[in-house]
């Protein structure tokens, strides 16, 4: 369904991925690991077409994306939930979902009822401005933003990040529900265990190349991955 | 009191005209964090288009003046638009992955350019709009004598402001621009396209600041090229006053220079009418940078 192609990506002269292949199938939900970076990040950031690769190719449902600009990403059915939220703070919550749905014709209320039924918590935000909410709130806001596009891939870069782990788990337990009503993900994880235990697969990155490619559960074994990201003898 | 009232008045209607022409530069910076040096030049630019058409061109006479104006004011509104758009394609679209830098050079050459284009086309001379063309009519409001123009001029700001307001806040396209002024990157990735929200600000300022110059020529009723720099100058500490990318501090910003203005230049010395507005311009830089408006209320948009 989506899939990356030798993708390569600078900053100025500087490579920051060299030469990365993915590919993720309909339905999945795969994770994307590495340390700070690897190049996690700048991957979804090609994807939505905010960064432009140098060389290789992204394809999506046979289309190519990676000439496409953002918003035309968006209109493919692919949103993104961005690392460290970034809602727009001096805007309502419910206006950031107006936002969320900017690519869509006309505000679907059904879209909006799943949205509020996912995280109650936003619908007695309402109109509360986004800036004030807590992390928590924040990262629900981000990720319901997001869905209001109704995508049928949806990126999530490190949604854990700074988080209570009772938050982290009930974000996690959302992530796997929106999974399960059909929207393929890719999320982006320094929560490395969590992360396995939602998704099928994972890729390892590391500075810029991939250097594993596994089913979860023989990554969750895999002794270099266990050392190096998921903190099993040393954090 | 009489005398106040007098100088309270003008001064609103001196302020609705910065109010506009600080919308300009307030919108583009908000979107693009840029100071549209252009902007001032634009303004005359308005001035001299209407210039062309109520004088030049005699819409007045042939027309009469209430259908002249309003057909001024939509040619104006469009035609500056037009050059503030291809302006926008010109000097600043293909330095958007440039230094910040280089788009400031590239604006301050674009205001020298336009300046220069204006004044060959129009002359170096002053040149005046016709005192015929709105009915010098002195209207009494609250016991106070006032020319109709400074209450329609005031007026006219006022509408046009809230109109813009209503677009900001009511619409999806205003949405999608406060959100670019938040966060492009975040915008981007909701799916709105920011070129094209640039595109919009770089119609909707320049049109305000087009109308505005035509006001000016209205109200004063003279009009020379290098207008641009000093309406633009004072405009921008407008912008300043409220709270630089602020919508509505840019119209209270506007509104509230024009009334220091009118009543410095009464009560203090007209010939330090100008100094003023930049001392205070160097005080509000100094002790509140980010604007008069609180942090709550400075949106963004």
């Amino acid at each position: 369904m989506l899939e990356l192609i030798d993708l390569k990506v600078s900053y100025g002269g500087v490579e920051a991925i060299h030469g990365l292949s993915l590919t993720v199938k309909q339905g999945e939900l795969v994770a994307i690991l590495g340390a700070n970076g690897a190049g996690k990040t700048t991957t979804l950031m090609a994807i939505s077409g905010l960064v432009r690769p140098k060389s290789g190719a992204i394809y999506f449902k046979k289309e190519r994306l990676d000439t496409l600009r953002s918003h035309e990403v968006v209109q493919r059915g692919i949103a993104q939930v961005p690392e460290g939220r970034r809602v727009f703070g001096p805007m309502t919550v419910e206006e950031n979902l107006k936002l969320g749905a900017f690519s869509k014709k006309r505000w679907s209320e059904k879209t909006y009822k799943k949205v509020m039924d996912l995280f109650p918590r936003l619908e007695e935000r309402k109109v509360q401005m986004a800036g004030t909410l807590s992390g928590g709130e924040q990262q629900m806001l981000a990720i319901g933003r997001a869905l209001m596009a109704e995508p049928s891939v949806l990126l999530l870069d490190e949604p854990s990040l700074g988080l209570a782990p009772l938050l982290v788990k009930s974000i996690f337990q959302a992530i796997a529900d929106i999974n399960s009503s059909g929207v393929t993900i890719i999320l982006v994880e320094q929560n490395a265990r969590a992360a396995l235990k939602l998704a099928s697969r994972g890729y390892v990155l590391d500075v810029g190349r991939l250097v594993i490619v596994d089913s979860a559960p023989n990554l969750l074994n895999n002794p270099v991955v266990t050392d190096a990201y998921l903190g099993a003898k040393s954090t | 009191m009489d005398f106040f009232f007098q100088q309270l008045s003008n001064g609103l209607t001196v302020g609705g005209i910065y109010a506009l022409i600080a919308l300009g530069y307030t919108m583009v910076y908000g979107v693009m964090k840029l100071i549209n040096f252009a902007h001032g030049e634009l303004f005359a630019l308005g001035a001299y288009i209407g210039y062309s058409l109520l004088v030049t061109m005699n819409l007045g006479g042939r027309l009469g003046p209430p259908m002249a104006i309003a057909l001024t004011i939509i040619m104006v509104a469009s035609l500056v638009a037009l050059a503030g758009h291809l302006l926008e394609r010109a000097a600043y679209r293909p330095l958007s992955h440039s230094d910040r830098l280089s788009a400031v050079v590239s604006a301050l050459g674009a205001s020298i350019f336009l300046q220069n284009a204006i004044m060959i086309k129009w002359g170096a001379q002053y040149r005046a709009y016709g005192a015929d063309l709105l009915p010098n009519v002195i209207v009494n409001l609250f016991g106070q004598n006032v020319p109709l123009i400074r209450i329609l001029v005031f007026l006219f700001a006022v509408v046009v402001m809230t109109a813009l307001y209503a677009f900001i806040h009511r619409t999806k396209l205003g949405l999608a621009i406060r959100a670019a002024a938040i966060d492009q990157g975040a915008a981007k990735l909701m799916g709105v396209d920011v070129r094209r929200v640039i595109a919009v600000v770089f119609i909707i300022g320049p049109a305000l600041g087009g109308l505005a110059g035509l006001l000016v020529g209205l109200y004063y009723g003279q009009i020379n090229f290098i207008m641009g720099q000093l309406y633009g100058l004072k405009a921008f500490t407008a912008a300043i006053i409220g709270g630089i990318g602020n919508i509505p501090g840019a119209m209270i910003g506007g509104l509230l220079l024009g009334l220091i203005e009118a009543l410095g230049a009464a009560y203090v010395s007209v010939a330090w009418k100008d100094a003023l507005t930049f001392v205070v311009l160097i005080l509000i830089l100094v002790f509140r940078p980010t604007g008069l408006l609180p942090e709550r209320v400075a949106e963004k948009l």
